[in-house]
């Protein structure tokens, strides 16, 4: 049996190549599939990497704790105390890599000239670089330097509708937990630059004990924010956080704190596959065309080789290995293709052209592609699956063939 | 002015390392009206020098006239004119169009000669009773018989009126009664439209048939004899 | 029927099985492409029209800069009276005048920073949803009224229901302080939550006067009757601008996100699309040179008998314009069919609704059904098709008729 496999796979090898145009055709079909899938896929990858991680920089981090009514009514109001000894121990723990306590409130900064809402930050930097959520750029000044730092830090765009600019005085105007006017007088000591305009324009950055103070809550903050560096993980250790957290406070990860983001990683997922799948209906209807045509041709000679006393069973054989060495060719160039392509393409692909539109989808105007072996084997396995069920019809066909009209047939 | 006159044709072929004598320094004349039987073993050289004739393959040097025109002389596409208008071919059987009925097989020449369709259709039907096949115009050639397939053909070699009509082995695989009935058809054309023939063959029943006989060896003219038609 | 085209129709079902499974892929493609570009035509023409009906408009009068900044001195002067001018000028559906300032908005409970508008309570909804779209309460009446109108998340924020005050301090113009208390006359609730976290509607008249305006405003908001005629409106206004400081700007670029959303949308949907259409091109290629090699005796005999290549490439041609017709013809059809019956009854991806919605979508979509939205996709696969014929219907010129008619 082990004999009669090699020849037939020698039989099969051979007959790819007898038309060779043929082959070569549906080849170049192959690889132009299986390229565009994968290709397809690192784009989508990247571009939901980049909304994600935009978005995810925004929030910040992966999983956040809040006063049950927060996220509702984001007011100084519904604050919470500082994390209990039980949270940080889970927090200083792993997967946990960076966490943060701040205060987060709507908020009023007013420049000589102009006023503008905004929230206003109250961070410790420590803490903030190591959950990954500081400005993207600092474009003058310096960034915060502590939790008791006394200057504030705008984004380029805020400063420039304020028309204020480093050095100078702003007011900060919230509420406190009394609905009484809190303001401070502080100094501009940084701008930023975000990568999307709206975020320039929204947050303000300020030390968390001054901001603590002005608002009059002590050592209460507003949110809790924590990392793991892998948004694809979070489910592994947000319900420990949940425990730790006790039934008073409301943790949740990101995929429910931004439901977009959320839906966009499962939509992501699923349109990857489906554009796999399409892909490989349209390749189908060529390679059935290709394998019924070489089985068509071939006919007086499968009669031939029933004749000699082939079994069924390996003729069967032959056409689906026929097959098989068509997809496997394929597959092989067209991973390669796409290695060779998407690789240099990693470093960025500058859209800038169309930066406001991705900033609307909550994209930077880079695209980073991803090339992940994940979706090379995706595409590996739903083009070899799917491309042996599509050549069961015809190789079935010749294997049922009756020799006595087969060798008949002119 | 004589039907066909060629002069020292030579013609060699390649086959693999070796090289092939198709055409040895042949010379021919064949007047209007010649029923002419080229015969030989195979590879004596008589389908080249049909093929040469019709313009189907260049010689390597001589001379070709076919009526006014110097076959070897013309463009390919003035070729296919030629061939189109001046010359009927016809070869070894199953060589209609397997989609087209028997008039559309004859039909398909003559719209590409750009007759109007009402006189494609007369002068096909004409043609096909010519050759006796009335009532069969709308068969296709699957439904028809090797022999009947074969008279399709010369009907299509014979509807723009050629001077002359080239037919390469055109009973090869027909019975023997068809194979008659063929070349009776032949000579009658002949008899009647004073078409000149030249067919080239192995079949020892076509060569009775002719009046003039050239036998080839190895692309030689070995011999070339009038003969009186055996029928 | 000429017997070229005779000769072409019935050489296509010599392999039935092998040219249904060439125009099935074309079928195949054409209605997902039909139903792919209906769907993504409808949802732009959507996505436009929800994001500017909302509230920007098609096109809007503003100071130069203004769309930048957002300063409070960057005026237009006389603003009603200007909207007032604008209403005559031809294509223009419907004209009005906003200012807007920075505010601290307080009711009893909360504070917070927003945005307040002064609209024209007469006009306004001819250029804006908003007014339509009242949860509670009613719409703004009187132009020296103290009424505002919030978005139904500010309201809760703010903890304010119809019939509560809220005080807004702000500064004027001038620079002076500016201090008003507003009853809450209605709640608008639009389903975005951006909006409907900011938006707060006063009458222009009595913004102004809060905030020492005197007749200036910010914006003047048009909408025209036709989205195709909106660059010519946009020279229709500014022609009619006399103060330099005055630019007229278009839809586009005021939202200039907009079309760049739908544009690279486009460009990723026409990557799927192009490799669609190119492996569909492929296998008519492999069909067409298939039925071209295994018909090398019979071009032979066509060629030895006279006729040109020319002509028996032009059959080859005419084949593969006959699949590519039937492709289009049955694949229009069938698309046509599945993009009206979405049409009729919507279309919903569940799950969908937040991606949807942050492009300011409702959650059932409704397919254009336009011959663009229709033809679209299956005549650039029909122009593939074509294309491909190129390289077979080559190979006859190659062919010579003695070795054509000695192939098997």
């Amino acid at each position: 049996m082990a004999l009669a496999l090699n020849t037939v796979a020698t039989l099969a090898w051979r007959n790819l190549w007898r038309n060779y145009r043929r082959t070569l055709i549906m080849l170049a079909a192959i690889t132009l599939g299986v390229w565009a899938m994968i290709f397809m896929s690192a784009m989508m990858r990247g571009m939901t990497d980049s909304v994600i991680g935009n978005g995810l920089a925004l929030l910040p981090g992966e999983v956040q704790v809040h006063h049950p009514d927060f996220r509702r009514d984001p007011s100084v109001v519904n604050r919470m105390p500082a994390p209990s000894e039980e949270l940080t121990g889970i927090l200083d723990s792993p997967p946990v890599t960076g966490w943060s306590a701040r205060v987060r409130v709507p908020a009023v900064v007013s420049s000589e000239r102009d006023s503008r809402g905004v929230v206003l930050l109250g961070i410790d930097p420590q803490r903030e670089a190591a959950l990954g959520s500081l400005p993207q750029e600092i474009i003058a000044g310096r960034f915060l330097e502590s939790a008791d730092d006394r200057g504030v830090v705008l984004g380029a765009s805020l400063a420039r509708r304020l028309e204020t600019e480093l050095g100078k005085r702003v007011v900060l105007m919230s509420q406190d937990p009394d609905n009484n006017v809190a303001d401070k007088g502080v100094r501009v000591v940084g701008i930023y630059r975000a990568r999307l305009q709206g975020t320039e324009d929204l947050f303000v950055y300020a030390g968390l004990t001054p901001m603590q103070a002005m608002l009059g809550i002590g050592n209460d903050v507003s949110e809790i924010a924590a990392t793991a560096d892998d948004y694809r993980a979070v489910s592994q250790w947000y319900p420990q956080v949940e425990a730790a957290a006790g039934d008073n406070l409301e943790v949740l990860p990101w995929t429910e704190l931004d439901s977009y983001l959320g839906t966009l990683l499962k939509v992501q997922d699923g349109f990857t596959l489906v554009f796999m799948v399409v892909v490989f209906l349209v390749l189908a209807f060529g390679l059935v065309n290709t394998l019924i045509m070489a089985v068509f041709e071939r006919v007086r000679e499968i009669g031939l080789m029933q004749a000699l006393g082939m079994k069924p069973a390996l003729i069967l054989a032959q056409i689906l290995l026929e097959s098989v060495f068509l997809l496997v060719l394929g597959l092989v160039v067209g991973n390669l293709l796409a290695w060779v392509t998407i690789k240099p393409m990693e470093s960025g692909i500058e859209l800038s052209g169309v930066a406001e539109g991705l900033e609307m989808a909550g994209m930077s105007a880079t695209l980073y592609p991803t090339l992940d072996v994940r979706d090379m084997l995706m595409a590996t396995l739903v083009v070899l699956a799917l491309g042996l069920v599509a050549s069961i019809l015809p190789a079935w066909r010749a294997a049922n063939l009756d020799p006595i009209t087969a060798l008949a047939k002119n | 002015m004589s039907a066909i006159h060629c002069q020292a044709l030579c013609k060699t072929f390649r086959q693999g390392e070796e090289v092939i004598t198709g055409l040895n320094n042949v010379s021919l004349q064949v007047e209007k009206g010649e029923f002419l039987c080229l015969s030989g073993p195979s590879g004596s050289g008589k389908t080249t020098l049909l093929n040469a004739l019709g313009g189907l393959a260049t010689p390597d040097s001589g001379e070709i006239t076919v009526g006014e025109h110097r076959i070897d002389q013309l463009s390919k596409g003035a070729l296919a004119e030629v061939r189109l208008r001046n010359i009927g071919f016809v070869f070894q059987a199953y060589n209609l169009v397997p989609v087209l009925s028997a008039r559309e097989n004859v039909e398909f020449v003559m719209q590409v000669q750009g007759v109007a369709a009402a006189e494609r259709r007369r002068l096909a039907d004409a043609i096909l009773e010519e050759v006796g096949l009335t009532g069969m115009e709308d068969r296709l050639p699957a439904e028809l018989s090797g022999g009947q397939q074969q008279r399709v053909a010369v009907a299509r070699a014979i509807v723009s009126k050629p001077e002359l009509v080239l037919a390469d082995e055109p009973t090869a695989n027909l019975d023997s009664k068809s194979a008659a009935e063929l070349m009776g058809l032949f000579v009658a054309l002949n008899r009647d439209r004073g078409i000149t023939f030249v067919i080239a063959t192995h079949d020892s029943r076509v060569m009775a048939y002719a009046r003039r006989l050239i036998k080839m060896v190895d692309g030689v003219v070995v011999s070339d004899e009038q003969q009186a038609p055996q029928f | 029927m000429n017997i070229t085209w005779r000769l072409a129709w019935r050489n296509l079902w010599r392999h039935r099985r092998r040219t249904w499974l060439t125009v099935g892929a074309m079928i195949f493609c054409n209605v997902l492409m039909v139903f792919l570009i209906s769907i993504q035509l409808g949802s732009y023409t959507m996505m436009i029209d929800n994001t500017l009906n909302a509230a920007t408009g098609h096109l809007q009068v503003q100071h130069r800069g203004y769309l930048d900044d957002q300063k409070m001195r960057q005026t237009v002067p006389a603003a009603a009276a200007l909207a007032e001018r604008l209403r005559g000028t031809p294509g223009l559906q419907s004209v009005a005048a906003r200012a807007s300032a920075f505010a601290l908005a307080s009711s009893e409970e909360r504070s917070f920073g927003i945005q307040v508008t002064g609209v024209q309570v007469d006009f306004e909804a001819g250029v804006s949803t908003f007014p339509g779209l009242l949860q509670r309460g009613r719409y703004l009446r009187e132009p020296l009224a103290d009424e505002v109108v919030i978005g139904s998340v500010l309201a809760e924020n703010l903890k304010v229901d119809v019939g509560d005050e809220i005080t807004l301090l702000g500064s004027g113009l001038d620079g002076s302080f500016a201090a008003a208390i507003a009853n809450v006359v209605g709640i608008v609730e639009t389903g975005i939550e951006q909006v409907d976290r900011s938006v707060a509607q006063v009458a222009l008249p009595w913004f102004q006067q809060v905030f020492a305006m005197g007749d200036h405003g910010h914006v003047v908001v048009a909408r025209v009757n036709d989205l195709e005629g909106v660059a010519d409106a946009v020279v229709r206004v500014q022609q009619q601008l006399s103060d330099p400081d005055l630019v007229a700007l278009d839809w586009d670029t005021l939202q200039p996100g907009l079309r760049q959303a739908i544009t690279s949308d486009m460009a990723s949907a026409w990557f799927m699309y192009g490799t669609l259409i190119v492996l569909v091109a492929f296998s008519a290629l492999n069909t067409q040179l298939m039925s071209v090699l295994e018909r090398t005796r019979e071009f032979g005999v066509m060629l030895a008998l006279g006729l040109g290549p020319g002509r028996l490439a032009r059959l080859v041609g005419i084949e593969s314009l006959i699949m590519a017709a039937l492709g289009l013809g049955i694949g229009v059809l069938l698309g046509a069919l599945v993009v009206w019956y979405f049409h009729l009854f919507g279309f919903h991806l569940p799950g969908m609704e937040e991606m949807a919605s942050r492009f300011n979508l409702p959650d059932r979509m409704y397919p254009e059904v336009s011959l663009v939205s229709i033809f679209w996709g299956p005549g650039t696969v029909f122009l593939g098709v074509l294309l491909a014929a190129i390289y077979p219907a080559l190979r006859l010129y190659r062919l010579q008729p003695v070795e054509a008619m000695r192939a098997v």
